[in-house]
């Protein structure tokens, strides 16, 4: 597998990028329900995968679920399908958590590849939303399919999705469409 | 001021040489060790088996003769997450507990010791967790935390996977993240200076908040990229050709002791996953 010196490099700054909003809270919004908190941890897998293709995408997606499993896991393992099966519990588990990340920076990927030929911007949009819902419709899905959830938890879960979609499509127009200018030398503003 | 300080706090990725005993250690060991404690924090379900792991963990910061305070400092960004975290767990997760004894039930609100337990749990693996990642980077210099992952993922390699670029893309995010919080620092005051509110948004409004975080985290992305650019151009401009032909500066080998605490480490996990340890029910 022949990788490059850049795709290296990008990895290594999103994974940094996704550490820094990990522990310092940024990444999270505490939103009152069950999931405890809004994200937008899903932001640079999304542009790990834009810029740099879907396995640097899936790279930067590990932070996130690492991230996650530390503070997610016990919701899982503890859940009356898992209590009395704790090894099938941690299964479960790291199913729900890592699959769906490792899954956004590829998806985000592929609608970008899909929509490129079109409007750039939109192609930009629709690759974070489509990123962003990867990750929800994923995680929810697993977590109703392994029986941690009950299907009542979508209708909680949906103005989450949104929210989360919506900043993502919003952070990753205005950073890849900056970066993209910086990049050809149009210029673009230092703070 | 204190609302700028991401530095301060970011204790993950950062050096200290006090030349300890646990600074000695081959990486390898750190990383083996490191894995089989997480794994012991995993396979227990009592909170005393827990906390006796964090204060193992406090006592090997002590012995790297680093400040216990300043590995702890590290979660106070993560303190309101965890408390927000915490409650929803104990107004939601009741109704789903298996517990017969009930301290308290309203509504849905169902107050059990096994949510207690589960409450405490789950903050406790944080702090665990915390603790190792910062005992790891604390302790280990980035070049012997990329050669230690490199050599014990090297197996990988025969299957085609890109052991050495994964190595080398978490060495240059270990080497960034203190780099990418005093740019988030820096980023925060300008916006700052310019009337930018940090920290003022109520918390059951993320809107305000992501409104508010916008302007910090787009310059942020860019910001960074660019200096990605810069180290893009520095390693080509030295002939970087991945692993190559690539020789090694680091020679990695085990001692007597690096053998002593993998064994020690495997015991532990082996102790706490078996031994049947008081739990709330």
């Amino acid at each position: 597998m022949n990788i490059s010196t850049r795709s290296i490099v990008v990895a290594g700054v999103l994974i940094a990028i996704s550490a820094v909003l990990a522990l310092t809270g940024l990444g999270y919004f505490p939103v009152p329900n069950v999931t405890a908190s809004a994200t937008i941890m899903q932001v640079p897998p999304i542009i790990g995968g834009v810029l740099e293709g879907p396995l640097v995408g899936a790279v930067v997606g590990l932070v996130f679920a690492l991230d996650s499993f530390i503070k997610f896991a016990s919701v899982v393992t503890t859940s009356p399908a898992y209590a009395n099966n704790p090894t099938m519990g941690w299964v479960a588990a790291f199913i729900i958590i890592f699959l769906p990340r490792l899954l956004i920076g590829p998806a985000a990927w592929w609608v970008y590849k899909s929509l490129r030929g079109g409007n750039e911007i939109a192609a930009l949009g629709a690759a974070g939303v489509a990123g962003s819902l990867t990750n929800t419709v994923l995680v929810v899905g697993l977590a109703i399919l392994l029986q941690v959830f009950t299907f009542e938890i979508v209708a909680v879960v949906i103005p989450q999705a949104v929210f989360e979609a919506i900043l993502a499509a919003v952070v990753t127009i205005a950073v890849v469409a900056a970066w993209k200018r910086i990049e050809t030398g149009r210029g673009g503003s230092s703070v | 001021m204190s609302e700028f300080e991401y530095l301060r706090n970011v204790t993950v990725g950062q050096y200290i040489p006090t030349e300890s005993i646990v600074h000695r250690l081959d990486p390898r060991t750190k990383l083996l060790a490191a894995l089989f404690v997480a794994l012991a924090a995993t396979s227990t379900r009592s909170v005393l088996a827990t906390l006796l792991l964090v204060a193992l963990l406090m006592g090997v910061t002590r012995l790297a003769r680093i400040e216990v305070r300043y590995v702890l400092r590290g979660l106070l960004p993560a303190a309101p997450f965890i408390v927000v975290l915490m409650l929803m767990q104990l107004l939601f997760q009741g109704r789903f507990s298996v517990c017969e004894t009930v301290y308290w039930e309203w509504g849905f609100v169902r107050i059990t010791p096994c949510l207690i337990e589960l409450v405490i749990l789950g903050a406790l693996r944080l702090v665990i967790f915390l603790f190792l990642v910062s005992l790891l980077t604390l302790t280990t210099t980035a070049s012997h935390i990329m050669h230690g992952i490199e050599t014990l993922l090297a197996p990988l390699q025969r299957i085609g996977l890109p052991v050495h670029e994964f190595a080398l893309a978490n060495i240059i995010a270990l080497r960034f993240i203190p780099t990418i919080a005093e740019e988030m620092e820096r980023i925060a005051k300008a916006q700052a200076s310019r009337g930018g509110d940090f920290g003022g948004e109520p918390w059951w409004r993320p809107d305000r908040m992501a409104r508010a975080r916008l302007p910090l985290i787009v310059p942020l992305f860019v910001n960074t990229l660019r200096r990605a650019e810069e180290l893009i151009v520095a390693m080509e401009a030295r002939c970087y050709l991945g692993r190559k032909g690539r020789t090694k500066f680091v020679d990695l080998h085990f001692t007597g002791l690096d053998w002593v605490v993998i064994a020690l480490s495997i015991l532990l996990w082996v102790v706490l996953w078996r031994t049947p340890w008081p739990t709330f029910t």
